[in-house]
């Protein structure tokens, strides 16, 4: 019941917001629990990410930037755990990764616990994948990995030397690379990579950024620089396709329920408003 | 040898950025500690337990290493936790956010709000499936609409660089060095 003096419209026009971060967590906790299982459509830049990898010529290196931080890791954490199971189940790509983000090892370490390479894949640490760790720099560190590996970093995130790994035997520089991916919360490095190795040595590169960043990054795929750009927030479509369903497919319902809610909101908040509008009660 | 100079400046600037994070530390210490020895009121608590924190991380890092487990455990526990639920509250603020400024005022607020909505469809998983026309309109927005808007935005800025570059090699720009020009100052107004 609305209060006194206030009609239908003034109290559908100014919810409280208690009450709309209330069905707002209702809408978000209810399908955590119990996973509605609505269908997740493939999406074209999501198939092609796919395609890319899975046209990768066997022996092929890939070099991966852990590139977020953990404010981004719900939504990017997905995303890469669900790349290196396509990766790493295909047995003949070598992954390499580092971190242009402080953050980054931690949550290499996170995401390989949730992966675990050795025990689904029998991938080996040092032979078929290995973290180079962070390397400070931002734009600074792409170019110099890109110029000398070695001269920047010789050991890997635990401080043991590089050369103690067979993975790395003749990685020299960006040209040791067949692909480049970057999953990053920050404009700097999604775009940095383009200009200190797409465009210096033409290494092809895709990028997993915030939902928010996509139309950044935008112009870079559609003028052929970045092969896919994606949103983390499609973590379940990538898990659809290697088939390793996970908290991205979970997230899914959550995004269409939500988003969904929000619409729910824009035309109430609209009716409210043009009714009031009609009845000559709008400031 | 060009080569070698670049490789030198490169790992230079790697040097310098690492130092940078330790400079912040110091930097963080002495600001902190001026706000904990005067006993600044509503601050200086926050202030002893950022650099509580700081040395836990530090000697922690330090002594068992980075990537062992006691490290990974205070970065899961708390750094992570709270980075991630400070982040994830932004959707409740912009629920909220949509809720109130997605009014149809005037024909620029329709559009907006047309866009905003179509986007918002567009990008809920299922209902792609259910109405595949979204996806093409929201495919619309995204290549055509904001790609042109974002090229414009970045040519727009990579020209604004070039020309403060032009204007600080020059010296006509002196706000980088604390040192304002009489234009910049208003002494050129009448």
């Amino acid at each position: 019941m609305s209060g006194q003096g206030k009609s239908i419209w003034d109290t559908l026009g100014d919810i409280p917001r208690e009450v709309l971060y209330g069905v707002l967590l209702v809408v978000f906790v209810i399908p955590m629990i119990y996973p509605l299982g609505l269908p997740v459509p493939i999406s074209a830049n999501v198939l092609k990410w796919y395609k890319a990898v899975e046209d990768l010529p066997p022996g092929a290196v890939v070099m991966i930037d852990f590139g977020y931080s953990g404010g981004g890791e719900p939504e990017l954490g997905p995303m890469a755990v669900a790349v290196y199971h396509h990766m790493l189940r295909r047995g003949d790509i070598k992954v390499i990764c580092m971190s242009t983000s402080i953050e980054g090892p931690q949550l290499w370490d996170k995401a390989m616990a949730e992966l675990r390479p050795e025990q689904r894949y029998g991938a080996v640490y040092g032979v078929d994948y290995i973290n180079i760790g962070y390397i400070a720099g931002g734009e600074t560190a792409m170019a110099a990995v890109g110029k000398d590996l070695r001269a920047t970093t010789s050991t890997d995130y635990k401080g043991t030397p590089l050369d103690q790994y067979s993975i790395m035997d003749g990685i020299v520089d960006a040209h040791s690379f067949d692909l480049l991916i970057c999953y990053t919360t920050g404009g700097d490095q999604s775009e940095g990579w383009v200009r200190q190795w797409y465009t210096v040595y033409g290494t092809p590169y895709m990028c997993s950024v915030l939902a928010m960043m996509v139309p950044t990054m935008l112009p870079y795929m559609n003028a052929g620089q970045i092969i896919s750009v994606t949103s983390g927030a499609q973590a379940g479509e990538m898990e659809g396709l290697v088939h390793v369903p996970a908290r991205g497919i979970k997230s899914a319902d959550v995004i269409t329920l939500t988003h969904m809610l929000c619409v729910v909101y824009v035309v109430i908040g609209n009716v409210a408003y043009i009714a009031k509008k009609f009845q000559g009660g709008s400031k | 040898m060009t080569s070698g100079a670049v490789k030198d400046l490169q790992n230079w600037g790697i040097i310098l950025t690492a130092f940078s994070l330790g400079f912040g530390a110091v930097n963080l210490f002495y600001f902190h500690s001026k706000h904990i020895s005067r006993r600044t009121p509503k601050q200086w608590m926050f202030s002893l337990w950022l650099l509580l924190v700081i040395v836990t991380f530090t000697a922690v890092g330090v002594f068992m290493g980075p990537t062992s487990t006691s490290y990974n455990w205070i970065y899961n526990a708390s750094y992570f936790a709270l980075s991630a639920t400070v982040y994830s509250s932004l959707g409740f603020y912009m629920t909220s956010g949509l809720y109130r400024a997605l009014r149809i005022k005037n024909i620029e607020s329709t559009i907006f709000m047309v866009v905003g909505v179509i986007v918002l469809l567009k990008n809920a998983p299922a209902l792609a499936v259910y109405f595949p026309t979204l996806s093409a309109w929201g495919s619309f927005i995204e290549n055509v609409l904001t790609t042109s808007a974002q090229r414009g935005i970045m040519i727009g800025g990579a020209l604004g660089a070039i020309s403060l570059g032009v204007r600080t090699m020059t010296g006509i720009e002196t706000g980088f060095l604390g040192k304002l020009t009489e234009e910049e100052k208003g002494g050129s107004e009448p």
